[in-house]
């Protein structure tokens, strides 16, 4: 029985996301770090998801709308 | 100009493809849809939360006299949530590990490998 694939960020965007912030071009990633930088950006994401689906229940409403984001995006970025 | 806007704007495509992967994975087992602009909007948090990221993670690496980052930079940045820095931890001693045994598996089969040919070229695969 295959369980759900669990979805990632590709290693190659995870290095063009950081290196294109850098301020100096000198400035490099290595392997390791890129693969941790991909699991904290997986993690923000499912831990977004997952808030905004549980304001969501709270306020009994059938579909996630930004407005439920939108409450718990302040402890989010809090959070990180 | 133009061509780091278009970069960017594919940098942001791809970001949202595995956002809405994600969020879909979570809606499957929450019972709930995600409306079209949540996504979005996500996907757009995500993506400059990685612009302050990697902004942190250089002066990381300056502050400790280095022009890569690596690993010890990126647990530094995972230092706000305790859960999130020992998920981390675990993922890199993981990666360590994974890589030791690389190695020896490599350093075996190239002492194989001198064996096998034994003195007709010492010390060409050292490191």
């Amino acid at each position: 029985m295959a369980d759900q694939v669990e979805f990632e960020f590709k290693k190659e965007t995870i290095a063009k996301l950081l290196t294109k912030s850098f301020k100096d071009s000198k400035t490099k990633v290595s392997g390791d770090a890129v693969v941790l930088m991909g699991e904290i950006l997986k993690v923000f994401v499912e831990e977004a998801s997952r808030r905004a689906m549980k304001q969501a229940t709270a306020e009994d409403s059938e579909q996630v709308e930004v407005e439920h984001f939108e409450k718990i995006l302040p402890q989010l970025l809090l959070d990180f | 100009m133009d061509e780091t806007f278009a970069d960017n704007q594919r940098l942001k495509a791809a970001v949202h493809f595995t956002t809405g992967q994600i969020c879909q994975t979570i809606a499957d087992d929450g019972g709930r849809k995600f409306s079209r602009q949540t996504i979005a909007a996500i996907a757009e948090t995500a993506f400059r939360q990685c612009d302050t990221f990697a902004k942190d993670l250089e002066w990381f690496a300056r502050h400790a006299k280095r022009n890569t980052v690596n690993v010890e930079d990126v647990k530094l940045l995972s230092r706000h949530s305790t859960a999130l820095f020992t998920h981390i931890q675990q993922r890199s001693d993981e990666l360590a590990s994974a890589h030791q045994e690389q190695k020896e598996k490599r350093k075996k089969s190239t002492a194989k490998r001198k064996h096998q040919d034994t003195e007709d070229d010492p010390g060409q695969n050292e490191d």
